[in-house]
C-alpha cells in the first residue's frame, strides 16, 4: 500500500488527468471494484473476505490520459494494475499490491467498419456484446464469443489471450488481431501497423496480446470481422469413450474442415450436462459440431464430418444436443445455490496439447485432481488441426474457508504438475493471472528468461501489474 | 439489518461474473463496478455477513439505482436487487440516512402534496370533464400529468371521453407516494396511500384509471402490501383503450412510431401488449421496435430518485435510450408514462418526436380523422 504522501501526491497529478469525478479513493468504491471472476476469490467474497484493494482508482477516457497516468506512476514507482470488464478467471486483475487500479471502461470508442478490409478498429473498454451487436447490426459478426461475453471487454480479450467458443474456425484473439495500440510503463504510445501478415522482424503485436498488464496497458485494436454466416448448422453424436471421439475429432479436422464447434463432452460432463435432456447410453461421451457457411459448404462438411464420426463409432443424435447447447451456453456462468453454499468452489483448468499427448494430459490430471475433488469432469473444446484444449472442471467444498482454500490450491498443484509433466501447456484461453502465476517458470522453461529481460526493459520499476505471470512477485 | 431472506440471494449476486451489467443503466453512466448490481448486492452482502458496514459512500451507492429491474430479466438465479436495495433504502430511512436531497423532497411532498413544490389547489381545476354518461372512471391524475405534462392529462380526458366514458377528476387528490416508497420513505408513503384511499374507496365510480405507471404500480400493489385496500379497480390507460380499440380513430402517420416501455408498466406490472396494440391499431401498423424492448426494455433514466440526486446522469441514460429509438428509423417515439416522455422528450431534438400514448392519440386526431 501507499504511504499517505505518495497517495496524495499522485491523487492530485490523476485528477489534473481524468478530473476529480474519475478519481476515487473512498474505500467502497476500491472494494466494489478489487474483484475479477476468479472462483477463489468470489468464494472469498461469499465467505465474507475482503480481497486485496488499491489504493486509488482511476478511470481514463483517452490513450493521452492513460499514457499521462503511467508518467505518473513510473515517477512515483506506483504499480499500476490495468482491469476492463473485471471477468477474468485467474485473479489476474486483483491490486495485490495496491498501488493504482486503471480501469478501461470509459474506453467505450468502436470506430467505423472499414467494409473493404473487414475490420473494426475500438477501444479498450468495449464490452465483448456490445461490440458484437455493433457489428451484427451492419451483417458481421466477431467471431469471438467467449461466455464472459457480456462482461468481459476488449482489452481483456488481448491481454489474457482469450479465445471464443467457435475458435476452431474463427481463431483466438491472437489470431482475429491486426493491429494494436499500447502504451508502455514510461507512458509512450506504441502503435503497430494494421496489416494482415508481414515480414518486418518479430510480430510485435503478439508480445503485448497475453502479456496481462504486465508489459504495458493495451488500449485500442484493429479486430477482423466476418460477413454473418448464411447458415450454422448443428449436429452431435454420442461416442462409447473420450479415445474415439477424440479421433473423430482429429479426422474432421485432418479432412480440412473446420467446424465452428467441436466439443467433446467426458462420460461425467456429458451426463452433468446433457443426461436430464437427452437419452443416450450411460457413460457415453457426446460430441457437438457446428458449421458455418453458404448451404453448399456446410453440407458438404456436415456430410463428410458425420461419415467419419460414424466410421469412429459415433451414434448420430441429431442437432439436438448441440443446438441446446449453443442456446444455453451463458447459462453454466451463473452462480447456483449449490454451488454458493458453503465454502464450495468451482473452477475450470483450460489447458491445451497436440493429439498425441492430449488424451494422456487429460487422463493424467482427471486422476491426480480426482484425490482432492468432489468431482471432476471435463470436455474437449477449442479443437485444431494439430491439438486442442481440455476444460479441467473441479468441484470441492471443505467445512471450512482455511481448508476449503487450501484444498482448492492443492488441486491446482497437482493438476498443473500432471498437465506439464505429460507435456501440456496450463492454459489455453484464460490466462496466468494468480492461480498459475508460480507455474510461468515451469511452464516456459528455457524461454522464461526471454519473458524477464523482455519485462526489465519495458518495465525497468517493475510497475506493472506485478505478482502476475510469474513476473515481479514482492515479499 | 436486512433480511436474512436475501442472504443467498445476496451471496450468489455477489459472485456471479456480472452477467447482467451490460444492460444495467447505471453501470452505462457511471461505467464502473460500483453502481451495478453486483455492486449493490456485494456491500449488502458485506453488511449482513458482518464484514463492513455501510458508509456514506455506500448508502450514495444504493440511491444510484433505477430499481428498474433490467438485470432480473437477465439473471437466470433470478436475483430481485431492486427489491433488496428498496428494502435496505427503508432501513436508512429509519436510520436516518438517506441523501439530503431526498430529505428535502419529502418535505416538500408533506407540505404540498406532490414532489414539485406546486400550489396543491392548482393541482387539476383545470381539467374540466364534459360528458356526463358512459361509465364513470376517476382519473387519478398523478403529480407530473398535473404539474408538468398538462397535455398529457388533457389528452386523456379527451381521449376517455371520446371513447365514451365519463371522467371524475378530485382535487383531494395527493401524490400516490411512489417517490417516497421507492426511495425507501415507507412512513410518508403511507401517510399518502391512507389519503388517497379513503379519498378513493368514497367516490361513486366504477374503476380508477392513470396515465402513470409510478401510480399504477403504487396504488395497485402497494398499498394492498401495506393492507391499504381500495374498494375499486385500478388499472392503466392503456388497458381500458386496448379493450376499446372500436372507439378509436386510425391514421396515416408520416413515419414509423417505436414505443419505449415505462419499467414500472412493463417489467413491474407486466402490461407491454396493450399500448403496442392501441399504437398498432391508431396508426395502421406502423409499430417498429427498438433492439431492446418489453421485459429488455432499457429504463429512460428517470426512477427511483435517480433523477434528483444524479440529474446529470440520469439524462445521459435518456439520451442512451432516445439514441436506441432513433437506430429503428422511427419518427415518433411514444411511451406510456409522463415521467417517461418527460425525460425522453427533454433529450430528444428535432429529428424524434416524443409522445404519451394520450398525445399520440391526441395527434392522430389532429393528424387526419377517420
Amino acid at each position: 500500500m501507499l504511504d499517505a504522501r505518495t497517495k496524495k501526491k499522485a491523487f492530485s497529478h490523476l485528477v489534473e488527468i481524468v478530473g476529480e469525478e474519475h478519481v476515487q479513493e473512498q474505500e467502497t468504491d476500491l472494494i466494489l471494484n478489487a474483484h475479477d471472476a476468479w472462483p477463489l476469490s468470489a468464494a472469498k467474497i461469499r465467505a465474507g473476505e475482503l480481497l486485496p484493494r488499491a489504493d486509488l482508482l482511476v478511470f481514463p477516457k483517452t490513450t493521452e490520459e492513460v499514457s499521462k497516468i503511467l508518467v505518473v506512476a513510473n515517477d512515483l514507482a506506483i504499480p499500476i494494475v490495468p482491469v476492463g470488464g473485471g471477468a477474468g478467471s485467474c485473479g489476474g486483475t486483483v491490486p495485490i499490491y495496491g498501488g493504482i487500479q486503471l480501469d478501461l471502461k470509459r474506453m467505450t470508442r468502436i470506430y467505423p467498419i472499414d467494409h473493404e478490409s473487414m475490420t473494426v478498429r475500438v477501444q479498450a473498454g468495449v464490452v465483448g456484446i456490445d461490440l458484437e451487436e455493433y457489428l451484427n447490426r451492419q451483417g458481421y459478426i466477431s467471431g469471438h464469443t467467449p461466455t464472459s461475453l457480456r462482461a468481459s471487454c476488449v482489452g481483456g480479450f488481448l491481454a489474457t489471450r482469450s479465445g471464443g467458443s467457435m475458435s476452431s474456425l474463427y481463431g483466438k484473439i491472437e489470431d482475429l488481431t491486426l493491429g494494436l495500440q499500447v502504451v508502455l510503463p514510461d507512458g509512450s504510445i506504441v502503435d503497430t501497423k494494421a496489416v494482415p501478415r508481414h515480414s518486418v522482424g518479430p510480430d510485435l503485436k503478439q508480445l503485448f496480446i497475453g502479456s496481462e498488464g504486465t508489459l504495458g496497458v493495451i488500449t485500442e485494436a484493429t479486430l477482423r470481422v466476418f460477413p454473418t454466416p448464411e447458415e450454422r448448422r448443428f449436429r452431435s453424436y454420442t461416442f462409447p469413450d473420450v479415445t474415439s471421439g477424440l479421433k473423430a475429432i482429429r479426422l474432421v479436422f485432418r479432412a480440412g474442415i473446420n467446424p465452428s464447434i467441436a466439443r467433446l463432452y467426458d462420460p461425467e460432463d456429458a451426463a452433468m450436462s446433457f443426461s436430464m435432456h437427452f437419452e443416450f447410453d450411460e457413460g457415453h461421451c457426446i460430441l457437438l459440431l457446428a458449421f458455418d457457411g453458404d448451404h453448399e459448404k456446410v453440407s458438404w462438411e456436415e456430410n463428410r464430418s458425420h461419415q467419419i464420426c460414424t466410421e469412429c463409432g459415433g451414434i448420430d443424435q441429431g442437432p439436438g444436443p448441440s443446438k441446446r447447447w449453443w442456446n444455453h451456453r451463458y447459462d453454466m456462468y451463473y452462480p447456483t445455490r449449490l454451488t454458493t453454499s458453503g465454502y464450495a468452489i468451482g473452477d475450470t483448468i483450460d489447458i491445451v496439447a497436440t493429439y498425441d499427448r492430449l488424451e494422456q494430459v487429460y487422463r493424467s490430471m482427471k486422476e491426480a485432481m480426482e484425490q482432492y475433488a468432489s468431482v471432476v469432469m471435463s470436455h474437449f473444446s477449442h479443437m485444431y488441426q494439430n491439438g486442442g484444449s481440455v476444460y479441467m472442471i473441479f468441484f470441492m467444498a471443505e467445512s471450512d474457508a482455511e481448508s476449503s482454500w487450501a484444498t482448492y490450491k492443492k488441486i491446482w498443484d497437482v493438476a498443473i504438475e500432471a498437465c506439464l509433466r505429460e507435456g501440456g501447456t496450463m492454459s489455453h484461453q484464460h490466462g496466468v493471472g494468480l492461480s498459475r502465476s508460480t507455474f510461468t517458470e515451469s511452464e516456459l522453461g528455457s524461454a522464461f528468461r526471454v519473458l524477464v529481460d523482455m519485462k526489465k526493459a519495458l518495465d525497468p520499476k517493475g510497475i506493472m501489474n506485478p505478482g502476475k505471470l510469474g513476473l515481479g512477485v514482492r515479499e | 439489518m436486512i433480511a436474512k431472506d436475501f442472504a443467498d440471494q445476496l451471496r450468489m449476486c455477489a459472485s456471479c461474473p456480472k452477467m447482467c451489467r451490460h444492460v444495467c443503466p447505471t453501470y452505462f453512466a457511471w461505467r464502473s463496478d460500483s453502481p451495478t448490481p453486483h455492486g449493490r448486492a456485494l456491500l449488502i452482502h458485506y453488511e449482513l455477513v458482518g464484514t463492513r458496514c455501510l458508509d456514506e459512500r455506500g448508502i450514495e451507492v444504493l440511491y444510484q439505482c433505477l430499481e428498474c429491474s433490467q438485470c432480473l430479466t437477465w439473471c437466470k438465479p433470478e436475483v430481485d436487487i431492486a427489491e433488496i436495495v428498496e428494502t435496505r433504502r427503508r432501513e436508512i430511512v429509519k436510520q436516518s440516512m438517506r441523501p439530503s436531497a431526498l430529505d428535502d423532497m419529502a418535505k416538500v411532498v408533506e407540505t404540498h402534496h406532490n414532489p414539485y413544490g406546486e400550489p396543491h389547489d392548482t393541482r387539476n381545476n383545470w381539467l374540466n370533464p364534459t360528458r356526463a354518461d358512459g361509465q364513470r372512471l376517476f382519473y387519478f391524475t398523478g403529480c407530473t400529468a398535473a404539474y408538468r405534462e398538462k397535455d398529457i392529462a388533457l389528452s386523456a380526458l379527451h381521449t376517455l371521453e371520446n371513447a365514451g366514458f365519463s371522467v371524475v377528476i378530485s382535487s383531494e387528490e395527493y401524490c400516490c407516494g411512489s417517490p417516497l416508497i421507492r426511495t425507501g420513505d415507507e412512513e410518508a408513503g403511507l401517510r399518502l396511500a391512507q389519503h388517497n384511499a379513503d379519498m378513493i374507496n368514497s367516490m361513486d365510480c366504477d374503476e380508477v384509471v392513470v396515465t402513470c405507471p409510478g401510480c399504477l404500480r403504487v396504488l395497485s400493489t402497494d398499498y394492498p402490501k401495506y393492507g391499504i385496500e381500495l374498494n375499486k379497480p385500478v388499472r392503466h390507460i392503456s388497458e381500458i383503450l386496448a379493450e376499446n380499440l372500436h372507439n378509436l380513430g386510425t391514421t396515416d402517420f408520416d413515419g414509423g412510431i417505436t414505443y419505449h416501455d415505462p419499467c414500472h408498466l412493463g417489467r413491474h406490472s407486466g402490461i407491454y401488449d396493450q399500448p403496442r396494440s392501441v399504437i398498432e391499431h391508431v396508426s395502421r401498423g406502423k409499430l417498429v421496435e427498438m433492439e431492446r424492448s418489453r421485459e429488455n426494455a432499457m429504463c429512460c433514466g428517470n426512477g427511483a430518485g435517480l433523477r434528483t440526486l444524479f440529474p446529470e446522469h440520469a439524462r445521459k441514460i435518456g439520451s442512451e435510450r432516445v439514441e436506441q429509438a432513433k437506430r429503428t428509423g422511427a419518427k415518433y417515439l411514444v411511451t406510456a408514462c409522463p415521467f417517461c416522455k418527460n425525460m425522453l422528450a427533454s433529450q430528444s431534438d428535432d429529428e424524434m418526436e416524443v409522445m404519451d400514448l394520450t398525445e399520440f392519440i391526441e395527434k392522430s386526431r389532429d393528424v387526419k380523422s377517420d
